[in-house]
């Protein structure tokens, strides 16, 4: 029985292109998973996305440690006109492949080319911009479904591909970003290459998406298709990896411990993780309270 | 739209033109007109929020529905009751989600008398159910304020000081029957540190004004659905504080999400453990309190074996954005833009309109679209998310 879903699915890939942890990648000794072997797998898994579905469509961002850029779709202005000349020439490099891949394909390399080429800062940083990036993304699924014609409904679906580690600084963002996926009925999908992300758990927890450590770096077309492909319907019929313990602790604002029993300020909702007389983030003065009354001593005669 | 009220008399004041206000468009009709003075408001909501005020984020809200006659106008589609209902079944789902830590209960004011549907608490679908049997409820009788800010207030006296204490009422009639002087009410309630709004269906009424303005709440009446759901939508947000409010240290526990991989072992959860069915809540799956261990399968709630309030980080997490509310955009004229920038910069469309907007602190340029997402639903700018800020 052929199944059929009635809901077209945009897929947003924010791929993580720290061009520190990828440097690190090269030099390790059996060089499991390079940049471009990355850049030609993920080219195979956005096709397949789009050969899902007619009406499926799709968009990746790379988000780099110092600005995030939109690789696919690529902005045209409306008031630029292309050349005859290079349009000619973009139809015959096609070589019989069906037009959307190769444009896809094209543009993608092109742009992650330009985006290298054009971070000239000098700086090193062993973290990106994700949750900038992940708000880029919602604000293109607002976008696309402002302009959907026929009111179509469409389900939507973000994957996050990282290899690098997280910065608390962007704690707050990132959980801006969670809350709004799930206002969006958005799923958050995290494929992750090296270290663990307690946000992206938080996050795929939170919106019903998958968490995947990959064990095999080789493989990682192998888990992109068969784990992140599907689309929400069918997920429930597929016996996927499940979420592992997560753990929804806060950490105290003094040492930046996991608290199980913590005291929260109740102007500025900071969490300590022992009673202190002043709160450091809104200088609001606490009662100190004794709740044990003080026994009265009875003098025995 | 009331306004403010003057010193002087009415006609002391400046001779106002209010029709010049209203523009008829080609077809003869209103509606752009209302719909940007609407729009007006909201913005105006916007950038006059006072930033660095004490905010009330645990709140304890009582919402007052009338019941009496009125409420069987046929002004609001199908009428004005199903109408309110349905709007504050919504309010209450987008009042727990901005607020989880706060407490909600519902009354109504019916034969001049003031009755409790829920008491306060923190559960939504007690709420939804309660809102839902009201829709069978005959209206009839006349409507009493002044019983129903005495009953919200003494229920709202047991409330911890630290917590935020108002009352909100849906009035839908022009008058009310009340056994004593209101006023003596309304500023004993101003003493107890409570907050009254009132949101009117019908017309301006004095004596609600003059309540509101006592206990330094809103009063609003609507022009109509969109604005009724634009107002309720607006007391989501928590309001600045009245009075001197406590600030204390309250204790929190947050539990962890055991699965089966976890203790290995079923049990009865305390949500369910009264319910008659009993499959529900048994299992290996849920949140154990770190004081008492005993396993509940949502949160927030309070324990209520050993009283401990159970969040978990990202419901306080919720409420950090009307801490650190997003300053509004500054509106350019696109045609300012370098010309191959005139993309926003979160959606990369063309930037066609008359106006784009600009963040202050990234400088980014994003559509109108993108303004109103980021503003109303985000609460955080994509341009300076994607900045680096120097480690301080």
């Amino acid at each position: 029985m052929a199944y059929r879903s009635d809901e077209s699915s945009l897929l947003i890939v924010v791929l993580d292109t720290n061009p520190v942890w990828w440097g690190q990648q090269l030099s390790k000794p059996n060089r499991d998973l390079t940049f471009t072997n990355c850049i030609e797998e993920l080219l195979v898994f956005c096709n397949s996305h789009l050969m899902m579905d007619q009406r499926n469509k799709l968009c990746v961002i790379a988000a780099h440690p110092s600005k995030n850029k939109f690789l696919f779709p690529k902005s045209e202005l409306a008031d630029e006109t292309a050349s005859d000349d290079s349009e000619i020439m973009r139809q015959t490099k096609s070589d019989g492949q069906y037009e959307l891949f190769a444009k896809v394909s094209e543009t993608i390399r092109e742009e992650v080319k330009d985006l290298i080429f054009s971070d000239t800062s000098g700086e090193l940083h062993a973290d990106c911009m994700l949750s900038g990036a992940m708000s880029m993304a919602l604000c293109y699924i607002n976008r696309v479904e402002k302009e959907q014609l026929n009111k179509e409904s469409f389900s939507s679906r973000i994957l996050v591909i990282k290899g690098s580690e997280d910065h608390q600084s962007q704690y707050m963002n990132f959980m801006m970003v969670i809350f709004t996926a799930q206002k969006q009925n958005t799923i958050i999908d995290a494929c992750i290459l090296d270290q663990e992300s307690s946000l992206l758990q938080q996050a795929c927890d939170i919106t019903n998406g998958i968490y995947l450590k990959i064990p095999q770096l080789s493989g990682l077309l192998q888990y992109l298709l068969c784990v992140f492909l599907p689309d929400a319907k069918i997920r429930k019929k597929m016996t996927l990896p499940t979420n592992v313990k997560i753990d929804y602790r806060a950490a105290c604002f003094c040492h930046r411990n996991l608290v199980d029993i913590g005291y929260v300020c109740s102007v500025c909702l900071s969490i300590y993780c022992s009673f202190t007389p002043i709160c450091t983030t809104c200088h609001a003065t606490f009662k100190i309270v004794d709740p044990r009354p003080i026994p009265k001593k009875k003098i025995k005669k | 739209m009331i306004d403010e009220a003057e010193p002087g008399y009415r006609w002391e004041a400046e001779y106002e033109k209010t029709w010049e206000l209203l523009q008829e468009d080609e077809a003869g009709s209103l509606q752009a007109s209302v719909d940007e003075i609407v729009q007006k408001a909201k913005r105006k909501r916007l950038l006059d929020r006072p930033i660095n005020v004490k905010l009330g984020i645990m709140r304890h809200l009582c919402v007052v529905i009338d019941m009496s006659d009125a409420m069987n106008d046929k002004d609001l589609r199908p009428n004005r009751q199903l109408a309110t209902l349905k709007l504050l079944e919504k309010f209450v789902e987008e009042f727990f989600d901005q607020n989880p830590i706060s407490q909600l209960g519902l009354y109504i004011m019916k034969n001049k008398r003031c009755e409790m549907i829920t008491e306060l608490g923190g559960n939504i679908k007690r709420h939804t159910t309660s809102l839902a049997s009201l829709r069978t409820m005959q209206c009839q009788g006349e409507a009493s304020l002044q019983n129903a800010m005495e009953m919200a207030s003494q229920n709202l006296r047991h409330v911890p000081g630290h917590a935020s204490r108002e009352i909100l009422i849906i009035f839908g009639s022009l008058s009310t029957c009340d056994p004593g002087n209101i006023m003596e009410t309304a500023k004993a309630i101003k003493s107890q540190n409570v907050r009254c709004s009132i949101i009117g269906l019908a017309a301006g009424v004095y004596v609600c004004q003059k309540i509101c303005q006592e206990t330094q709440g809103k009063y609003n009446v609507i022009l109509d659905e969109s604005h009724f759901k634009d107002l309720l939508t607006e007391q989501t947000s928590p309001p600045p504080a009245v009075g001197v409010t406590e600030s204390s240290l309250i204790r929190m526990g947050f539990p962890q999400h055991e699965t089966t991989a976890g203790i290995g072992k079923s049990s009865m959860c305390m949500c369910h453990i009264d319910s008659k069915d009993s499959s529900q809540g048994f299992g290996k799956n849920g949140y154990f309190c770190p004081q008492c261990w005993s396993k509940y399968c949502e949160l927030p709630v309070e324990c209520v074996v050993c009283g401990l309030t159970l969040v978990s980080a990202p419901h306080l997490a919720r409420s950090y954005h009307h801490l650190f509310p997003l300053q509004p955009f500054a509106e350019i004229p696109t045609a300012d833009i370098y010309r191959p920038n005139r993309l926003c910069y979160s959606c990369q469309k063309h930037l066609s309109e008359v106006h784009a907007y600009k963040c202050g602190q990234c400088s980014h340029v994003f559509c109108i679209d993108c303004d109103v997402f980021i503003h109303e639903i985000h609460h955080c700018c994509p341009g300076c998310a994607s900045k680096r800020t120097p480690q301080l």
